[in-house]
């Protein structure tokens, strides 16, 4: 069985990807705070994937179940969005000031995103584990 | 199986953007070092320059695989004026008894020592989280 298949999980993974992915956007904004001109990079904040289109949603399988466009007509080409999608892409975020040599990364922001960071991601895999402790009671023989 | 739309970015990749930032920290350091070492050196022929100060520059580096890095790329001289003291007996003075200074602030090199003190200290907490996340997904295992 594909764990994956199950949306929570593969909600869950993503979810997990993109806090670590996060994380590294943080590291490298705080390794460069004192490089001249440098603009602080993030990633948009994560979105489930929208609910009222379950309609394809559903068939997807894998990793695409939570991150694909979703097929509302079995005519629609499946596409490859997922791939690029602008949620995953680092953009520029600029903290609230600008230094006179052109950077805009404030240490103190970054250390508040990266503890958010971490606790989202404590959060995630907590809940990851909470969840396979419920497929694995499923699992269980019953009176055992 | 890797999610294509977040590929799992080990930590590793976080920690190794910290190490070099901590890398370049301690380079920062070393250059601060010198600057305060030599706020004294006077020019070993009469009248000629004293030290001149050093100005340590970062830039965004690209590591092995793809994430963004620092390093300090250059050492730049500090173009500001030298100071000036008359000291007609001092082995470097000119012909009027002037010796030059290095142009090295001990206050603003204090500075920029402790910031470079604090960005350290931001790079080990980077590393110290990553390592978090890392055992809190690797305690899975453990149930």
């Amino acid at each position: 069985m594909d764990i994956n298949a199950i949306p929570l999980f593969s909600t869950l993974k993503s979810r997990l990807g993109y806090l670590s992915q996060r994380q590294t956007l943080i590291s490298q904004n705080v390794a460069n705070v004192n490089s001249p001109g440098f603009v602080g990079k993030d990633l948009k904040p994560f979105v489930i994937p929208d609910k009222n289109s379950t309609a394809g949603r559903l068939q997807l399988t894998g990793a695409n179940a939570a991150a694909g466009p979703a097929r509302t007509d079995p005519s629609h080409m499946q596409g490859m969005v997922s791939n690029t999608g602008s949620q995953g892409r680092p953009q520029t975020a600029p903290d609230s000031e600008t230094r006179l040599d052109g950077n805009k990364v404030v240490l103190e922001e970054q250390m508040m995103k990266m503890t958010d960071a971490r606790m989202n991601y404590d959060a995630a895999v907590t809940f990851y584990q909470k969840s396979l402790g419920l497929l694995r009671m499923a699992a269980k023989a019953p009176g055992r | 199986m890797a999610d294509p739309k977040f590929p799992l970015t080990s930590t590793g990749a976080a920690m190794a953007v910290a190490t070099s930032a901590l890398r370049a920290q301690q380079a920062r350091m070393r250059i601060i070092a010198e600057n305060l070492a030599n706020a004294d050196s006077t020019s070993k022929t009469p009248g000629g320059n004293p030290y001149q100060r050093q100005i340590p520059v970062f830039q965004p580096q690209r590591l092995s695989n793809g994430i963004q890095g620092v390093q300090m790329t250059k050492v730049e001289p500090d173009k500001s004026d030298f100071k000036s003291e008359y000291d007609p007996s001092h082995p470097s003075a000119d012909a009027k008894g002037y010796v030059k200074m290095p142009n090295v602030d001990p206050l603003v090199e204090a500075m920029d020592m402790r910031e470079a003190q604090r960005a350290y200290e931001a790079n080990l907490n980077v590393i110290e989280t990553a390592r978090a996340m890392q055992s809190r997904t690797l305690d899975l295992l453990r149930k």
